[in-house]
């Protein structure tokens, strides 16, 4: 009989995911006894007013005491929450560590599931890659350990294209719904989620073809995501008592009055916007994100997971309240798309604008608000340079993914755009 | 024959007017009070008591006022308060910080730093109480050329329980409410003084008012000025105006004795009597353990005051005290009973911690009323409060909360503490600083902002403080909140617009151009 340690030997050394998986889990656990994120917990750059652990305390409080947290005050959180904190999770600190991480270990999962459905296969080699690569990136980790709750949307997010591939369409969709309830700028996902539902989540990069939609299931789809929506909403102003929260989550992502700085590009624009104009630019940055959704529907019908991963980086872009498990999430995903690799451009620039502005913000934020030797320029400059970053990355993306179809090179040819 | 006739038709005219002097009253009074640690405390007290009167119902707002004829009573005082059917109004505007441990409780409660608003008005459906509430401090901005137009809905609140009426509240049908502002960087000067003396009937030309001089009483260590409108159900509709300065007699020169006369302090003495005064006096606390002599000679002492009837004695009168030994700083002092210290705590311009310490020196168990009306640029978090006592944890009761409305509504927060005797009770809150719209700043942007005082309500009598409701006000805070650069906004559109565009454009333009395949390099063929 051999030896439990010869065992666990064998397994790393066979790369046995299913063993492999609790043990990372358990690391992330162990990150979380050094104290590390009490210096994190109100990082600009991991919570934001609308994912802030402290605020959502702060509401839970209000609640329990019979004070309407959503009359006025800061509790920008899904009335969701609070119901689910006051009564089936436990609301203490260490229990949190082990929800947030079970969370990101959730996500990790639903990513390898999603990688095995577009392979069409039950387990593969690269499974391990990607959990890691969700697992310990740090854009994931850090918010991870602030308790930031876009961790949960995260989840959500991963764990309804995870349905979606499978071809679950009522657990896709019910997964959608509460992305949008806790997330309003994530409604651009509900196309490409409804295509990926008619469709198959398989590579179709390398050949691109029409792909008719069945347009009378794809409105049954939608009408069951209605129903699911109206009735989180229904369920939320239960909670809530009125209407108030509709105001303090999503009106908060459409009218900025919280002008907290964030990897963002919104706050800083909307601090010194001219008040006349405000209005008119808030129109135009929500509007704007709902531009990309048809283009790049039709141009990748034929891999709608590729469009909806496309479409996962715009939104970490140019959402109103992003941190930095946004454009951590759409880093990940680049991990399950490997036929892409070949065809990247400039893959170190982007790398090295994400390494640039990950050094930057911290210290900028650092210098602005807590040694005051900066200035709010520093900030804002470097949250420029992360999206510089994120958009050069989602350049990237796309020009791979339209470039596969072209096959590789060959020496005396190059390919272009017309 | 013609003659006679005018002065008929004069004192026809005079009738009224004679009439009206018996219904109304002026009294006057100075205290002047010496302090333990070597200042001098003076109150000034105008008291104009409109006999009989009622305050305006609401209800009678959309129709026509009766018509008002006043001798004494300030007129333009007067209709600010039937224009908008004000019931009791408390307005102070001081600058400095009272030393409740050193001075004790002042005369007029009314001591919170910069302006302070505050009216009882009834509810009524011809126009809002928050109508009337911003016409009056409108009115009242205009009429005492202070900011207080600058008390606008960031900083009302309406805590009841703290402002409860000094007055009377008439029984009408219609319910009443408190409205509550201050504006703790409004800063009091000469241009407060003149608007206020104008509501005297004598002016600052003879009677008591005549020291109220500008060029002492804002060189003073403290000073603050008020205005207080009740009603009182047997007596009428009374105004009084005052004016508490602390001056420092040590201040100037080598003087080591705590001497002071009315010239010294007030730079001017009593020429004559104000002719339309009811009463008026001058009171002087005598000190009870060192030896003084006072002058002239008080023709009446009241237990521990020396009064001077200014209509009786001989003018002009310049009362002054001097002590026979050197003044001595003392070591400890035995000020109010309760004192309350607030800070701010933290360096960062996001976060911070706000502290509370009460001290209670009875021997007897206090409860107090602790309310804070913080505007939205500070925000709580109720959920990190934490009271202690000598480091045990203490239970905090009766908490009422009004979160704030960004860029609207301020925090209103009040709970009960009860403090054991002889002890001091911490409380600990963690805040968070907001961040504003370049055009929320002030001209002086990098200065702060003053946050108004939190005022403590004791809910039994304590110390020799028998009228009424006492309120002890925390000295101000100033909080450093996070600037953008002002001058960047069309940098920032520009910078934000243009990646925006950069994305849109190079998205598009992936996704609508064509891929072709071009021959490059050495070509054999040709």
């Amino acid at each position: 009989m051999p030896s439990a340690k010869t065992q666990l030997v064998q397994a790393v050394l066979t790369w046995d995911y299913n063993l492999i998986f609790p043990c990372l889990l358990a690391i992330r656990l162990l990150i979380t006894l050094t104290g590390v994120q009490s210096i994190l917990e109100k990082n600009h750059q991991l919570t934001t007013p609308l994912t802030s652990y402290a605020n959502l305390q702060e509401g839970i409080y209000l609640f329990n005491r019979g004070i309407n947290p959503y009359d006025g005050g800061y509790f920008r959180h899904s009335p969701l929450f609070l119901s689910l904190f006051s009564t089936i999770l436990p609301n203490t600190k260490s229990t949190a560590y082990i929800i947030w991480t079970l969370c990101d270990g959730i996500a990790a999962w639903a990513l390898v599931q999603i990688w095995r459905a577009r392979q069409g296969i039950s387990t593969s080699s690269r499974d391990l890659l990607i959990t890691t690569s969700y697992l310990f990136n740090p854009y994931l980790v850090l918010p991870s350990l602030a308790l930031s709750t876009s961790t949960f949307e995260n989840t959500f997010l991963l764990l309804c294209i995870m349905f979606a591939s499978q071809g679950k369409a009522s657990f896709a969709l019910l997964t959608l719904a509460l992305l949008v309830h806790l997330s309003l700028s994530t409604v651009v996902l509900i196309v490409p989620v409804i295509l990926l539902l008619l469709s198959t989540p398989k590579s179709q990069l390398a050949s691109p073809h029409a792909n008719p939609v069945d347009f009378r299931k794809g409105l049954h789809l939608l009408g069951e995501y209605l129903v699911y929506f109206f009735i989180l909403i229904f369920t939320s102003t239960l909670i809530a008592g009125n209407w108030n929260w509709v105001s303090q989550t999503w009106g908060t992502t459409l009218t900025l009055p919280d002008l907290t700085p964030n990897i963002g590009l919104w706050w800083y624009f909307f601090t010194e916007m001219f008040d006349h104009f405000r209005p008119f630019f808030l129109m135009v940055f929500s509007v704007h994100l709902l531009i990309y959704i048809a283009p790049i529907c039709i141009k990748f019908q034929y891999d709608p997971l590729f469009a909806l991963f496309v479409l996962i980086g715009i939104t970490n872009i140019s959402k109103a309240y992003p941190t930095l498990a946004d454009p951590g999430v759409f880093l990940t995903m680049i991990s399950i798309f490997p036929e892409l690799y070949p065809y990247f451009q400039h893959p170190i620039v982007t790398t090295l604008l994400h390494l640039h502005a990950s050094l930057l913000l911290p210290l900028f934020h650092q210098l602005w608000l807590v040694q005051g030797t900066g200035n709010a320029n520093f900030f804002y400059a470097s949250t420029l340079v992360l999206a510089c970053a994120n958009g050069a990355a989602l350049r990237d993306c796309i020009w791979a993914g339209l470039r596969i179809a072209l096959g590789p090179e060959k020496e005396g040819y190059i390919v272009v755009q017309e | 024959m013609a003659k006679w006739r005018a002065l008929f038709c004069l004192a026809a005219c005079l009738y009224p007017s004679a009439l009206a002097i018996s219904t109304e009253q002026f009294d006057e009074e100075l205290t002047i009070r010496p302090l333990p640690d070597g200042k001098v405390a003076s109150t000034f007290r105008f008291t104009t008591l409109l006999q009989g009167a009622t305050p305006r119902d609401p209800q009678s707002l959309g129709g026509d006022d009766v018509s008002q004829h006043y001798t004494v009573f300030p007129l333009a005082l007067g209709q600010i308060l039937r224009e908008y059917a004000v019931t009791e109004l408390h307005l102070s505007l001081n600058a400095g910080k009272w030393r409740y441990d050193r001075w004790g409780l002042p005369k007029e409660l009314g001591v919170g730093t910069g302006a302070e608003l505050w009216a009882w008005m009834g509810d009524t459906e011809v126009t809002s109480i928050d109508k009337r509430w911003k016409g009056l401090r409108n009115a009242l901005a205009g009429l005492f050329c202070a900011s207080l137009g600058s008390l606008d809905d960031l900083r009302t609140t309406s805590p009841v329980q703290t402002f409860q009426p000094e007055g009377d509240l008439p029984d009408w049908d219609s319910p009443h409410d408190v409205r509550h502002a201050s504006l703790p960087s409004e800063h009091v000067c000469t241009e407060n003084l003149t608007p206020f003396l104008k509501l005297l009937p004598c002016k600052s030309r003879s009677g008591i008012a005549s020291l109220l001089n500008p060029h002492r009483l804002f060189d003073a260590d403290w000073h603050g000025m008020g205005v207080h409108v009740l009603w009182r159900e047997k007596e009428g509709v009374e105004v009084r105006l005052t004016f508490q300065s602390v001056s420092d007699p040590l201040r100037s020169g080598s003087r080591q004795k705590q001497d002071w006369s009315l010239h010294s302090l007030f730079g001017r003495s009593i020429e004559r009597e104000c002719p339309v005064a009811h009463s008026s006096r001058v009171l002087v606390a005598l000190p009870q353990d060192q030896s003084y002599s006072i002058t002239p000679e008080p023709p009446l002492v009241e237990t521990e005051w020396a009064v001077f009837d200014t209509t009786k004695i001989n003018m002009p009168l310049n009362t002054a005290m001097t002590w026979a030994q050197n003044f001595e700083f003392p070591t400890e002092f035995n000020g109010a009973p309760l004192t309350v210290k607030r800070t701010l705590r933290g360096t960062s311009q996001a976060y911070g911690q706000l502290s509370i310490t009460v001290q209670n020196r009875l021997s007897s168990e206090l409860p107090v009323l602790y309310l804070e009306t913080m505007p939205w640029l500070v925000q709580f978090y109720l959920s990190t409060l934490k009271a202690s006592i000598g480091g045990k944890p203490h239970a905090l009761s009766n908490l009422t909360y009004i979160p704030a409305i960004p860029h609207s509504r301020p925090t209103t927060f009040q709970m009960l503490l009860t403090i054991p005797a002889k002890s001091d009770l911490e409380i600990v809150l963690d805040v968070n600083k907001a961040f504003l719209l370049y055009a929320e700043h002030p001209p002086d942007a990098q200065r702060g902002w003053d946050l108004p005082p939190a005022i403590l309500t004791p809910l039994v009598p304590i110390a020799n403080h028998s009228t009424g409701q006492l309120r002890i006000y925390t000295p101000t805070l100033l909080v450093d909140l996070a600037t953008p650069d002002f001058s960047m906004p069309y940098n920032v559109i520009i910078f934000t617009c243009s990646l925006i565009a950069f994305l849109f454009g190079n998205v598009f333009n992936l996704l609508t151009r064509k891929f072709v395949i071009i021959r490059v390099g050495s070509d054999k063929t040709t």
